[in-house]
């Protein structure tokens, strides 16, 4: 496949579908959490009012260059991602950008909008910020692993590392989908899922519930938008490759929309059930309950 | 040609003229000593060029009118001319030498000293046994009077014992030699050789009589005890001559008699000596007096030229030349260091420290040391290869193993030494002035050298004193009076020319080594403009290592590639042990890689099977049994290097403590010597069988735990030196683990990775080099905030850890894609799961070491530092763009080395048509996912400006602090034990196994030697039992043979 210029309109509709689907998306998900907790939860267009809000804010300051450019860094790695990966199945228009590298693009292409952000939090001078990478890149070393060897598991199994390639490997009914013709690596990838959604009992690094820690403590207004609006769509990227990889993709956008709603809902389910972990018992968490089941992903594929 | 028998006329004529003069007329009798001395070495000198020359023959000298046996021969060919030549030398040495000395003690010192040349001449020379006898017994008498030179009072204690010693051993002797005269009827040796099989049969008592007393004379370990006792007190020049002189003159009687003894004897021969050289070095590690220790250097010496004259059954030919080699070196050198020792006033070894300040000292010092261990160009090296070649040929592999153990043990505590010389504080007391004492050092120096292109030009390889990167960096020995910006410039071109030059003679995979090495090495010398002054011994040894790094890639044959090995090793460690704290490290490393290069150099006698010469090509032909132990000796040696786990200990004690310049040098380029060679291994024998095991696979797993542990030992460290060089373990292991899949990405990856470590690592090392240079520490807690003072070392920092952590856009993602590629066609599954977890763990060392140095809390104290200097900036600068180039367009390197794999693993290769690579399994466009990045990346920051373009920059402190304002840099930057929840889940990983087993090792051989020391207790009584026990387990395991 070539770059042709049509594709950089199909890429930005691509993108303005999902930034508004993941609004509204967290939003709801926000509120289903709330209303397990008995409590009212948020309005459904909260987000939308924090952006403009964010965006509206005049005051602003800036700790210097690698923080400022921090939610540069981090916006960019979400819609990179993003536009990496072909969000509908055979649809020419929705293949976005993913001529340019194969699923191994997207794989490593996580960390860059991650590695800047925390680059830009440490360089505001702030320990909660640097402590919160500090939990956030320990955590993430072994969440992970399942999900590479699930990766692994996968190309082995498909033959390809093409993202389209494994989704068309995957049609032709449920039954061809990733998850029942290779169910250990979905098992391990969707519990390495849980770890990369900053949700209970995996989301020590941001800890939303005490006072400010983790790496957005000193991003405010225009900062703070871009980072929301990151924050709509990295979920939904993220799910995207799960969806492709493990869940025989969608072919049209209502498919689309209803399998990451329920993908995300998983994250969810488990994070209103289950306590807060520390760092050190997720990390060996993911190595004592994830990491087998990739080996055996790899193993019997 | 003037006849040999004046050398013993004139010393003996000499000694009784001496006897004539009056006793204060101290300067005659001394000139007439050296005149003497000077005429004999001149006619032996005469000797050994006629005969080399070939312009006379060897002589018979026949006395008394007769024909032997009847009267005494004496008999003059090369070997014995050549032993005659480095006798008188010695004695002419050390005469110049005692100078004073011998003007106090007077005329009959200087009588002493002509007869105890003479005697050791005539030991050589004589060719009947009872002649032999007493020329051993005017060797001891003057030996007993030389000792008393010295003004230590323990000599004369010294003296008495070797003279108790002596006797038992003469009576021994006297006592065989009647009973071997009653045996054959005649007295001459030649006639004892005819009638051999006599003398072994009726009388094999009296030969083992004879042998053992002049193997006692040769003070060879256990029976020592008195001699080590001469090696400590008497003074040194006289050491010098015992050790030199006296102990050569034995080793020709040796020879002599097992020239009777015949293979029989050459056995016992063979394990006395083995037995020597190994327990002598071992005890030696213990020792921390120098003569003492040079004591047992020799014992291990002459233990192992009589182990080697045990193997003249298998050396044939090349006997002469082996032991000549090893002899010879050890003579010079030893020779060289008594000589020394008397110009330092401490005993102990770190009183060697005196020598600081004088290079040319040290120089002759490393010489000397280089000579005894046999390191290239020296004889001893030759001499090495050829023995172990034959020996191993012949399977003796145990005694193979012993050799090459005591010699690293010998290596280790000689450079122990060096280390303690270079390193420690200068000892109080100077060097002595004495020109006298300087010259004869300067000769000896010269006579090595000499030696080193003699044995060079006699031995079947190429010399390498001739070998163009050799002399080059030769050279800079030459111009080290020159400013060290000059020998840089000089140094540069001089890689830069070697690199021209040599540029059609690479294949594309040397290519991408010979332009690491030569190309980046220049780039990486560009740094040590940055260094003023002479930096005296900086160019010599960097260009050591580069001339070896410039030949092993140019090598064809085994030869010329062990000799290119060795001599990177030794310029390294010289470099290496520059570094302000890297004494210890330093010898670490030695020991390590010289360990590594014993491997190699068994794997390559085995593989030669006989033939000194031998092709890398041929190491492809070799099969079963063989194959798998070359295999296996080979890849253990060159993963010393690499440091793969288990074998990594040297690295970040070796890579961080180095210079500033200097670790980039021995981590971007040094460490790729190790993945080249495993490069040319896995290329010329593929894989391999071993019991059952593939020797590949095992490789596969070392490369993937080197990997995770590399960088998760890295993760805790909070040196930021230490950090990279950990890392440097982790990197290493990604490549060893691609080259190891044995497919055809796998080998690509391993070099995507040799091209950009070299890069990254190099710069970081460069970059933190410099923030270590303007902070004056290198502990990352003690910095931080330092990006707006030294924006472009944190540029550097920044684009070497995203290339480093593999995230697109940049070229160490190319790395991680061709690594997926690879293993989707690896037959081993498991060993990948230490691969992906050691994956993201490089992010967590990376972003703490740009965290903790550049971003955070400024601290007060360096409010007010600088950019680094504009020369360690530069390469830095260099590498960005580098970095940049060869993430666009990684194709313009590997393409051709991709096309050049194939050859060998057809399976697999790339497809590099237009911008997209693509594979059997995926595809990867560099410049579209750069363009795309660089796109978003633009219009989000336009939009940020647009919306943010009034932000204020706030002063430090001003931030969100739980209602408080922090006032300390120092509690609010977050650093310290960065991971500690990280420490608590996984620390138990790094608990240092390797280090401990290592330490064990050490402990064990320290204690070992410090224990069966004890068993020399001093008392000359226990010394002659020890003597005559010696004697009768000899005895008894020769009864059993």
């Amino acid at each position: 496949m070539q770059f042709e210029w049509i594709m950089i309109p199909y890429s930005l509709l691509t993108l303005f579908i999902v930034v508004n689907y993941g609004m509204l998306l967290t939003a709801l998900m926000q509120k289903i959490g709330a209303r397990v907790g008995r409590r009212h939860g948020i309005p459904i267009w909260q987000n939308y009012f924090d952006l403009i809000k964010n965006f509206g804010i005049r005051s602003s300051i800036t700790h210097g260059t690698m923080f400022y450019l921090g939610p540069v860094f981090r916006l960019t790695g979400g819609i990179g991602l993003l536009l990496f990966v072909p969000t509908i199945y055979a649809s020419e228009m929705f293949s976005n950008l993913s001529f340019a590298g194969d699923l191994i693009l997207a794989l490593y292409f996580v960390f860059f909008g991650t590695l800047g952000m925390a680059l830009g939090a440490a360089e505001s001078g702030h320990p909660h910020a640097t402590i919160g990478i500090s939990r956030g890149l320990s955590q993430v070393t072994t969440a992970e692993l399942p999900f590479a060897l699930a990766v692994f598991a996968v190309a082995l199994q498909y033959q390809t590392l093409s993202i389209t390639d494994i989704v068309a490997a995957q049609q032709g009914g449920i039954t061809n989908w990733t998850a029942f013709t290779n169910p250990f690596a979905v098992a391990a990838a969707m519990l390495s899922f849980l770890g990369s959604m900053m949700r209970p009992p995996f989301d020590v690094v941001l800890a939303p519930q005490e006072i400010p820690i983790g790496p957005p403590t000193e991003y405010h207004s225009s900062y703070m938008a871009l980072m929301q609006t990151n924050r709509a769509i990295m979920p939904i990227a993220k799910i995207v490759l799960y969806m492709n990889l493990f869940f025989g993709g969608a072919a049209s956008w209502p498919v689309f929309c209803l399998k990451v709603f329920l993908i995300y809902l998983f994250s969810v389910f488990v994070g209103v059930v289950f306590p807060r972990f520390q760092v050190e018992q997720s990390v060996r968490w993911f190595l004592i309950w994830a990491v087998p089941l990739g080996i055996l992903a790899i193993l019997v594929v | 040609m003037v006849s040999p028998i004046f050398i013993i006329a004139a010393s003996l004529g000499g000694a009784f003229l001496l006897g004539l003069l009056r006793d204060p007329w101290r300067r005659a009798s001394y000139t007439i000593s050296l005149l003497v001395l000077a005429f004999t070495t001149a006619l032996a000198g005469a000797w050994v060029w006629g005969l080399a020359s070939g312009a006379v023959q060897a002589v018979d000298i026949l006395t008394a009118g007769t024909q032997p046996p009847f009267a005494v021969n004496l008999r003059l060919g090369i070997a014995e001319a050549a032993m005659v030549l480095l006798i008188n030398l010695t004695g002419l040495l050390s005469a110049l030498y005692l100078r004073d000395t011998l003007f106090i003690q007077g005329r009959r010192a200087m009588a002493v000293l002509l007869i105890f040349s003479m005697a050791l001449s005539g030991i050589v020379m004589t060719r009947d046994l009872f002649n032999l006898f007493v020329f051993f017994e005017l060797a001891v008498i003057s030996t007993g009077g030389l000792i008393l030179l010295s003004r230590d009072p323990r000599a004369l204690a010294a003296g008495f014992k070797y003279l108790v010693a002596s006797q038992v051993v003469s009576i021994l002797m006297l006592v065989g030699i009647i009973f071997a005269y009653h045996a054959t009827g005649s007295l001459n040796l030649d006639d004892m050789a005819a009638a051999s099989e006599q003398l072994l049969k009726g009388g094999a008592l009296a030969f083992f009589l004879i042998f053992i007393a002049v193997v006692a004379e040769l003070k060879l370990f256990p029976a020592n005890g008195w001699a080590l006792d001469i090696y400590e007190s008497a003074h040194p020049a006289f050491s010098a001559l015992v050790s030199a002189a006296a102990g050569s003159a034995a080793l020709v009687a040796v020879d002599k008699l097992l020239t009777i003894g015949g293979p029989a004897w050459m056995e016992v021969a063979s394990i006395i000596g083995i037995v020597s050289f190994v327990g002598a070095n071992l005890f030696a590690l213990a020792q921390n007096v120098d003569r003492r220790l040079l004591g047992y250097s020799s014992v291990a010496q002459i233990g192992l030229i009589v182990f080697v004259a045990g193997q003249q059954d298998i050396l044939g030919d090349s006997y002469l030349f082996v032991a000549g080699g090893v002899l010879l070196a050890h003579a010079v050198g030893k020779a060289g260091l008594f000589w020394l020792s008397g110009l330092i006033g401490g005993r102990e070894l770190t009183a060697w420290s005196a020598l600081q300040g004088n290079p040319l000292l040290i120089f002759a010092f490393a010489s000397f040391l280089a000579l005894l261990i046999g390191l290239p160009p020296f004889p001893g090296f030759y001499a090495k290869w050829e023995l172990v070649h034959l020996i191993a040929a012949e399977g003796r592999l145990l005694l193979l193993s012993l050799l090459l153990f005591g010699a690293l043990v010998e290596a280790g505590y000689l450079f122990r030494w060096f280390g303690y010389t270079i390193k420690r504080d200068r000892h109080p007391e100077p060097v002595a002035p004495s020109l006298y004492k300087h010259g004869v050092i300067g000769i000896a120096v010269l006579a090595g050298w000499s030696l080193a292109y003699l044995w060079g030009e006699l031995s079947p390889h190429a010399n390498l004193l001739h070998a163009a990167p050799m002399l080059f960096a030769l050279m800079f020995l030459a111009i080290e009076w020159a400013p060290a910006r000059l020998k840089n410039a000089v140094a540069i071109a001089g890689l830069l020319a070697w690199f021209a030059t040599t540029y059609s003679a690479y294949d594309p995979l040397q290519l991408i080594f010979a332009l690491i090495v030569l190309a980046g090495g220049a780039v990486i010398l560009l740094a040590s403009f940055q260094t003023p002054g002479r930096r005296l011994g900086f160019y010599p040894s960097a260009m050591l290592m580069f001339a070896g790094l410039a030949m092993l890639i140019l090598a064809e044959d085994s030869f010329t590639f062990f000799a290119a090995w060795e001599s990177l090793t030794i310029g390294s460690y010289f470099l290496i042990l520059r570094g302000r704290q890297s004494e210890p490290h330093a010898l670490s490393y030695l020991v390590f890689s010289l360990g590594g290069a014993f491997l190699i150099l068994t794997g390559f006698a085995l593989a030669a099977q006989g033939n000194s010469q031998f092709a890398l090509a041929g190491l492809g032909e070799l099969v079963q049994p063989l194959a798998p132990w070359v295999f296996l000796l080979l890849a253990i040696g060159f993963m010393t290097k690499t440091a793969a786990i288990g074998l990594h200990i040297w690295l970040p004690g070796a890579h961080a403590e180095a210079e500033t310049d200097v670790s980039p040098m021995v981590s971007g380029i040094l460490l790729k010597a190790g993945l080249f060679g495993l490069f040319m291994l896995l290329i010329h024998m593929g894989r391999q069988e071993f019991y059952g095991l593939d020797l590949t696979h095992a490789m596969m797993w070392i490369g993937a735990l080197s990997a995770l542990l590399g960088n998760l030992m890295a993760v805790f460290q909070e040196d930021a030196k230490r950090l990279l060089a950990y890392s440097s373990i982790g990197q290493m292991g990604y490549a060893l683990f691609g080259l190891a899949m044995m497919n055809h990405l796998g080998w690509l990856m391993a070099l995507m990775f040799v091209i950009n470590h070299y890069i990254y690592k190099s710069m970081l090392f460069l970059s933190v080099g410099g923030v270590a240079k303007r902070t004056g520490t290198r502990a990352m807690y003690q910095m931080g905030g330092l990006i707006t003072l030294m924006p472009l070392s944190f540029i550097a920092v920044l684009i070497g850890i995203i290339a480093m952590s593999g995230v697109p856009p940049l070229s160490g993602f190319g790395g991680r894609w061709i690594l997926y590629n690879a293993i989707m066609t690896s037959e081993y599954r498991l060993p990948m799961i230490l691969v992906f977890l050691s994956g993201p763990i490089a992010f967590l060392y990376l972003f703490r070491l740009i965290h903790s140095i550049f971003l955070g809390q400024l601290k007060d104290e360096h409010r007010l530092i600088k950019e680094a200097p504009f020369w360690l900036v530069l390469p830095q600068m260099i590498y960005v763009v580098c970095l940049l180039g060869f993430a666009l367009v990684p194709g313009l390197a590997l393409r051709h080395v991709d096309a050049y794999i194939s050859n060998f693993l057809p399976q697999g290769a790339l497809n590099w048509e237009g911008l997209t690579i693509t594979s059997d399994f995926g595809y990867w466009s560099p410049v579209s996912i750069m363009l795309i990045v660089g796109v978003i990346f633009s219009l989000v920051f336009a939009l940020l400006l647009l919306v943010n373009r009034k932000a204020q920059k706030v002063k430090q402190f001003n931030i969100v602090f739980s209602a408080e304002r922090p006032y300390r840099p120092e509690t609010t930057h977050y650093a310290w034990n960065f991971y500690a929840s990280y420490r608590k889940a996984l620390g138990f990983l790094e608990w240092p196994l390797f280090e401990r087993f290592w330490g064990a090792i050490v402990d064990l051989l320290h204690t070992a030697a410090d224990l069966s020391r004890r068993f020399y207790t001093g008392n000359g009584q226990v010394y002659a039992i020890h003597l005559l026990a010696f004697v009768v387990v000899v005895y008894l395991l020769k009864g059993g043979v």
